[in-house]
């Protein structure tokens, strides 16, 4: 018990206290306003930390290198060169040889000619595309910023890139090459240069594009891969792209265009650099662990753990990672001659036969394989009746003894197309291929119907009044 | 004594002694004042007012009829002149019943006062503050803690479900611990926030927790009231009108919820256990073919299809075949295709019940204590809440704690803290959209085993065939795969108020709310077929957010005479940072490795960070003037760091104005109307709920290829963009009839909200696919009523019913022509111009063609044409139906028999609304075009036999009438007996007689979506798909969870 004085004095202190609180409070409540008042300014100026702030991109070397990388990322994308587009093509070009069996609508849409304006398949190819034109124009517009021993080559990786792309828009967004007008049949917008709405923030309308026609847009993919070839190295680590990768997809928009001369000689120079030898065994085209894989492969795109599924091995591959959606129906299978390989190609996961090309879960996927350009050059060279780096004939039977197939002692047009079929199933040249060769998908739908041509996506209609919808959407 | 003179000098020194400090000015008013009632006889009545507890200051002493006042001090006193025509003096403080007493010439005059119960008194919690119900010129609904106390569900939103007009909540799936949807007046923006700005205890909440996304899960995001216990809230006060939120100014336009916790009271210290036990059900269950029905439907669809594309149905690729391969198989061979018509050994699995439960369990334990002495008040609890979905897998625990303190250091000084601590555990499930989602097991074929006999595990389990059944087995996932959400959150705040001098208030405050979370996702070996992970692999998620909040304000206080005065200003700080970090990784040594530490391949590293800040300056003035009139006024100055550099501030003002006519004489001594009043608001609110850096042009750089870093232009700039303005009229009455037993309000109101944040499409050729633009308006308008009636009231019973209605119309007025889209893509819900938000866009079908079988659209080519086409995609799409309803309401009815037993009921009706119910719909409908399950309401299509069907031919693999349409949108209203309660109170007399320190002891049980009344022939027409929904996209159904019915019985005992 303390004494009766010490106790007034402790309460004096603790009144004292509560004096010197409430002080404090008065004193920490004007601090604060006062804080806030002054640094209100700043108090507001937050940025971003995991992303940056477009104004300060682009202005070092380094920039325009990781933006050329983020164009790749693009291309990959799944709607591009990831293995949607080559889906679409088995599944549009179809007549009876696979069954969609999964549960994507919009891939069964594709498989019953039913393409709808809203569907994934068209719009999110073209927003894909579109993003992936727009980041390699942003590099091509900054080439300048680059060391001068990088410009050409990262010049001529972006223009591969815009040009890829747009070969893919044009094929599958506008009526076949020469089916009807070139030059007044529409396509898709031409764009070139970098969106300047990304640093002025304000979409005018000169962002509202009108279509350029297929004539237009097949002569910047001309344009843009024959500029890439001649600027390209020689080689790549075969994820980017060279000057075998530029000709190999050079071949191919010419085989499109019908212009056999320049795709026989395009895939003739990509065979003539001799550093792409067919796989001893087909199964190894497919494998990327293989010892075949990497001289068969011009250009794949890689698939890796850390970037997820690919799409080719989600439809048609079954447990891992695949889905079983894409059925090989018998009509297909009694197109193999016996003996042949390839026929052994195919899988039974519980009663449902499957493709095993796309088996390799975290494979990487072929785009161009050497086999390709024999299988072009045979066929331009037999059309043209010529035997640019080699016969048509040998180029056919080097296809056929690697898949254990008898040589063949002649060759008709037919007997390429067929080869061409079966070596390349599955790999997204079923619709094309029939296209060109202006080949029906059965009785009742011929190569030009409005259906096998993808409708322009329904939000893009919407929001730009300047395009106009594909006949029959 | 009477003189003025003595009385000029005592009012002088009281004045002086509550503070030296007070300003001249304010002296002289009052010596004004003062000299205008000079030449009245006057007569001082003094006294002290208390309560319970103690003295109560603050109350206010008024003579009735009359225009003077006076205010209770610090220690309980008052002194009020009165005139000899004075007769009855009027006390009133928030809270507490107001009492008349008459003065009948006493000079001393003391009263007690007691906290009130009646509806009009209700102490509203307005912002920065409170108020009494009867002087409110906004509009604010009020939710006690006794309407919600017993509902079995693990967060207050869930609760208030029906409870406040214009109010309206929607669980979006039987998902536990998932986000809740509540609008508060209708959506009043497009792209940016539509929830309301929570505030507990004066702290903003963090408004989305956990949106994660995954390698393995998609973004689900928790209900962050989640980790609230529902027992602590002493009440929920939701602003609705613009006079009432204008205060928040730029949070206010989706409407503030502001809850409030409980607190302790000086005096005997209460303890209260209390413990509930109950088992839940789906509330609602959707049937689906059984073996034969599934066989004899299938075979019909192949031998379809065969005629269709003239297949012979032996041809090895026919359907036909395909169909008997396919059973075969799903069968696990257990089907013969040779003996087609013996079933005897193919399984019936009845998918749909093996991963819903009945009678799953939840627990409830509470406990709190709370009390103090004059100084220092406290309240403690701590909640154990264990709930286990009807989902399997599913279960929700949570621990928490609470310790409220509130501390009086002098008369004039108080601080206090609110202290909350909530550790919340989620099992959770993938979203409605995976196959590993349990729902979505109802597709899978009946004649598939749930149990693989060869290997005794659920079919689809390692080293069984994981191809089969036709799609993941959901229940694969649920035993070898977890999402393991814990939550860590610490709420509260620390305040400090201090009365500078009598009527004037500083309190600062400083709140918190930070949230640790983790997601640890595992996926074991046997999940291969789902995780696409041969050896297994993890996913752990880590996102803190670290939410500050600071605010002080000064309040003044007035009452001279006939004028009373309140005045609000301060300024306020909120900061928020968010960090996330995501590790992926597979290949583990065994099932028995979880983490990443044993995963050979680490496969995605992330993290990142994003900040917001707001700035507000606010003021707000209240003023009444005798008992009739209220006018009040507020504004603030908001600044939001997501807004373009020179746009960044806004001022958001408001005013109203009450009449309380039957404070007025032609209405005082009115028999039958108790109370009448008027009144009308207008203010702005804001929006800035867009993502944090919304006006930059941002650089991504996860444009990862080949392992090498990549950058990708990911969001436009728009430099200019600013606030979303909400402006909101309301006009209101309250009234009560016949002493108050019938009391209600009726409020009409519009919310015309401009400069829309919209997220517009812009074209895709520019390589982006949106911009955020200020662009647009949207209206809500609507009308709100409340009645409460006591219906009877005698000696041992009563019946008292209160009912709620309430429609709101909503309509895009203005997006300068865009449309935008959400929900399912194949059947899109919009915000187009002329139409409600969410409108759903689809061709609109016409039945079968029963010729053929085929099913047919409405071509409508121009509005209203009745042509019809089989072919798909000439049929235009049009506006077929709003996931908006016309109205809801609720009735609750409250019986209590002798003081002893309370029942009450309530039933919730929400009409109108329309849901889409195609992503279900177009698997497992009659025409779908794929192998899934079909409900058994779809067995009655066209055939040659029956064709006069709406439901047109099965065609396996092909689709006829499966597309999407208006053939599957569906209405979606519904009554629901949502609430029964049954309780007992123990009487006092007994527990006195008991004499064993027990004070109250009530037992009760509760039932929640007891009967639901619906035509829907989903499973639960209260659904929002998890994967679909959406600002735009409402009321999609995508194998949804149904809610749950709860029965529960629980004890509260008292010490």
């Amino acid at each position: 018990m303390l004494p009766k004085h010490s106790k007034q004095i402790f309460q004096m202190k603790l009144s004292n206290i509560m004096k010197s609180i409430q002080k404090l409070t008065i004193g920490l409540s004007a601090l604060v306003l006062m804080v806030i008042v002054s640094a209100c300014a700043n108090l507001l100026n937050v940025d971003p930390v995991t992303t940056i702030d477009g104004s300060t991109d682009l202005k070092s070397e380094l920039s325009v290198k990781v933006a050329l990388t983020g164009a790749y990322d693009g291309l990959s994308s799944g709607f591009i060169y990831g293995g949607e587009q080559s889906v679409y093509s088995e599944l549009l070009g179809d007549d009876g040889e696979i069954r969609f069996r999964g549960t994507f609508a919009y891939l069964g849409n594709v498989w019953r000619k039913q393409i709808l304006p809203l569907d994934a398949s068209a719009t999110t190819t073209w927003m894909n595309s579109f993003s992936t034109i727009n980041r390699a124009n942003r590099v091509l517009a900054n080439i300048d910023t680059l060391l001068p021993e990088d410009r050409n080559s990262v010049r001529g990786q972006a223009l591969f890139i815009r040009g890829a792309v747009y070969f893919e828009l044009v094929r599958f967004y506008g009526k076949t090459f020469g089916d009807g007008n070139n030059a007044t049949n529409p396509a898709v917008p031409l764009i070139t240069t970098p969106l300047a709405a990304f640093s002025t923030g304000v979409i005018t309308s000169e962002d509202s594009r009108t279509r350029n026609s297929v004539a237009e847009i097949y002569a910047q993919v001309v344009s843009d891969l024959t500029t890439a070839e001649s600027l390209l190295p020689a080689t790549s680590d075969g994820t980017r792209a060279n000057k075998a990768v530029a000709a190999a997809l050079l071949s191919r928009v010419y085989l499109m265009q019908g212009d056999y001369a320049n795709a026989r000689d395009a895939a003739n120079r990509v065979i003539a650099t001799n550093r792409y030898t067919l796989a001893p065994n087909f199964i190894e085209c497919f494998r990327e662990a293989l010892p075949g894989f990497s001289g068969e492969t011009i250009f794949r795109i890689p698939v890796l753990e850390q970037d997820g599924a690919n799409s080719l091995n989600t439809y048609y591959s079954a447990t891992p990672g695949g889905r079983r959606d894409m059925e090989v129906l018998a009509k297909h299978v009694a197109l193999y001659e016996t003996g042949d390989a390839r026929a052994s190609m195919f899988f039974t996961s519980s009663g449902r036969r499957l493709s095993s090309k796309w088996t390799d879960q975290y494979g990487d996927v072929p785009i161009f394989r050497i086999a390709e350009m024999y299988l072009t050059r045979a066929e331009a060279n037999q059309r043209l009746g010529t035997e640019v780096g080699a016969k048509p004939l040998d180029d056919i039977n080097r296809i056929r003894a690697r898949v254990k197939l008898p040589a063949l002692t002649s060759l008709t047009l037919a007997a390429i197309l067929k080869e061409r079929k079966l070596e390349l199933a599955f790999e997204g040249h079923l619709l094309h291929d029939l296209k060109r060769t202006r080949s029906n998908i059965s009785a009742a739908l011929p190569f030009s119907a409005n259906n096998l041509v993808f409708p322009i996506p329904q939000r893009e209609i919407d929001v730009n009044k300047n395009l106009v919808q594909n006949p029959g959407y | 004594m009477n003189t003025v003179d003595t009385l000029i000098k005592q009012s002088t020194s009281h004045l002086l002694m509550s503070s030296v400090r007070f300003s001249r000015m304010a002296a002289l008013v009052v010596f004004g004042v003062m000299f205008a009632f000079a030449g009245e006889i006057f007569a001082q009545v003094s006294g002290t007012v208390k309560d319970e507890a103690g003295p109560l200051r603050g109350v206010t002493i008024r003579v009735k009829g009359g225009t003077k006042g006076a205010v209770s001090d610090k220690d309980g006193k008052y002194s009020i002149a009165t005139t000899d025509a004075d007769k009855v003096l009027v006390f009133s403080l928030i809270g507490y019943a107001k009492k008349e007493v008459t003065i009948a010439g006493k000079s001393v005059i003391d009263v007690v006062m007691s906290l009130d119960v009646q509806r009009l008194e209700d102490v509203v919690v307005v912002g920065y503050g409170s108020a009494i119900k009867k002087d409110l010129t906004g509009n604010i609904a009020k939710v006690k803690a006794s309407e919600i106390s017993d509902v079995p569900v693990p967060s207050f939103d869930a609760a208030i479900q029906g409870k406040a007009a214009g109010v309206v909540v929607t669980q979006g799936s039987g998902k536990l611990g998932q986000g809740m949807q509540i609008r508060v007046r209708g959506a009043s923006s497009i792209s940016a926030g539509q929830d309301p700005l929570y505030v507990v205890d004066g702290v903003p909440l963090t408004a989305a927790l956990g949106g994660f996304a995954g390698a393995f899960t998609n973004g689900r995001s928790v209900n962050p009231l989640a980790d609230i216990n529902p027992q602590d809230i002493e009440s929920i006060d939701i602003l609705k009108d613009a006079a009432a939120a204008a205060i928040y100014g730029s949070r206010g336009a989706n409407g503030v919820v502001l809850v409030t916790t409980k607190k302790g009271k000086a005096g005997k210290t209460n303890i209260n256990f209390g413990f509930q036990r109950g088992f839940s059900s789906p509330a609602k269950t959707l049937k689906f073919l059984n073996r034969a029905q599934y066989l004899d439907h299938f075979r019909r669809a192949a031998g379809n299809s065969d005629r269709i594309d003239g297949i012979d149905p032996k041809d090895p690729d026919s359907y036909t075949a395909s169909i008997e391969a396919y059973i075969q198989e799903q069968s696990l061979g257990l089907y013969d295709p040779a003996k087609p018509t013996d079933l005897s050994k193919v399984p019936d699995t009845d998918w749909g019940a093996a991963v819903l439960r009945n009678d799953a369990p939840t627990t409830q334990a509470d406990f709190s204590m709370s009390g103090g002495t004059d100084k220092t008040a406290f309240f403690l609890s701590g909640q154990l809440f264990e709930q286990e979905g009807i989902l399997v897998g599913n279960k929700l625990n949570r621990l928490s704690g609470r310790l409220n303190v509130d501390h009086k250091v002098s008369d004039n000084f108080k601080t206090g803290f609110n202290l909350n601590i909530t550790r919340t555990n989620n099992k959770r499930l993938a979203g409605d959209n995976a196959f590993s989602s349990p729902l979505q097991a109802v597709a899978l074929a009946p004649v598939t085993p749930l149990i693989d006999p060869t290997t005794g595990l659920p079919t689809g389990t390692p080293p069984g065939d994981a191809n089969i059944p036709v799609y993941y087995n959901p229940l694969v996932g649920i035993n070898n795969s977890y999402r393991d959400y814990v939550n860590l959150r610490n709420l509260g705040n620390i305040f400090g108020e201090l009365i500078i001098i009598e009527g004037l208030k500083l309190r600062g405050q400083f709140g918190f709310d930070l949230a640790t979370q983790s997601e640890e996702q595992w996926f074991g070996a046997k999940t291969i077929r789902n995780s696409g992970l041969p050896l297994g692999g993890i996913t752990n998620l880590n996102q803190t957010v670290e939410n500050f909040s600071g605010a002080a304000f000064l309040t003044y206080n007035k009452v001279f005479d006939a004028h009373t005065l309140e005045v609000t200003a301060g300024t306020e700080y909120q900061q928020s940072r968010s960090k996330t970090s995501v590790v992926s990784a597979q290949d583990l040594p065994s099932d028995a490795f979880r983490l990443a530490a044993a995963a050979a391949k680490p496969t995605g590293v992330t993290a990142s960070q994003t900040d917001f800040t707001f700035l507000r300056y606010l003021a707000r003035a209240n003023y009444k003037f005798s008992e009739w009139l209220l006018v009040s006024g507020s504004a603030s100055i908001d600044g939001s760091s997501r807004f373009g550099a020179n746009k960044r501030y806004g001022f958001f003002p408001a005013g109203s104005v009450g009449v309380v006519l039957s404070e007025m004489e032609f209405l005082k001594d009115n028999e039958v109307l108790s109370f009448l009043k008027a009144r009308a608001s207008f203010g702005r609110t804001g929006n800035a709920e867009i993502g944090n850096f919304g006006s930059r042009g941002l650089v991504s750089g996860d444009a990862v290829y080949n392992l090498a870093p990549g950058t990708r232009p990911s969001q436009l700039p728009n430099p200019n963009l600013s606030w979303e303005i909400t402006d909101q009229a309301n006009i209101g009455v309250d009234f009560g009839f016949l002493n108050n037993r019938i009391t209600g309000e009726i409020d009409l109101y519009t919310k015309n909200s401009t400069d829309l944040l919209l997220t517009i499409d812009v074209p895709g050729t520019t390589g982006f696919a949106t911009q955020t633009r200020n662009v647009g308006s949207l209206q809500n308008k609507g009308i709100e009523i409340v009645l409460n009636t006591d219906n009877v009231n005698v000696e041992g019973f009563s019946w008292k019913t209160s009912l709620n209605f309430s429609s709101n119309t909503n309509l895009v007025q203005n997006l300068q022509g865009q449309i935008l889209r959400g929900g399912i893509g194949a059947l899109p819900s919009r915000a187009q111009e002329g139409q409600p938000i969410g409108v759903f866009f689809t061709p609109e079908y016409a039945g079968v063609d029963p010729t053929n079988g085929n099913a047919i659209w409405y071509r409508n080519d121009t509005l209203g044409s009745r042509t019809t086409t089989s072919v798909y995609s000439q049929a235009k799409q049009i506006v077929a139906g709003s996931p908006l309803p016309a109205w809801t309401g609720a009735i609750t009815n409250n019986f209590s028999f002798l003081g002893m037993f309370d029942f009450s009921f309530q039933f919730n009706a929400v009409i109108g609304n329309t849901i889409n119910f195609f992503g279900v719909g177009q698997y497992s409908s009659a025409g779908s075009s794929f192998e899934d399950n079909v409900a058994v309401d779809q067995l009655n299509y066209w055939t040659p036999t029956n064709k006069n069907s709406t439901l047109p031919e099965a065609r396996y693999l092909k689709a006829n009438g499966g597309q999407a349409s208006s053939r599957f949108l569906l209405d979606g209203s519904f009554v629901r007996l949502r609430n029964v309660t049954l309780s007992f109170n123990t009487p006092k007399s007994i527990l006195n007689d008991l004499n064993i320190g027990i004070t109250s002891l009530r037992v009760y049980a509760t039932a929640l979506n007891l009967m639901t009344f619906t035509n829907y022939r989903g499973w639960d027409p209260e659904v929002n798909s998890d994967d679909f929904g959406g600002n735009i996209a409402q009321g999609v159904d995508f194998y949804t969870a149904p809610q749950a019915r709860t029965i529960t019985f629980g004890i509260n005992v008292g010490f």
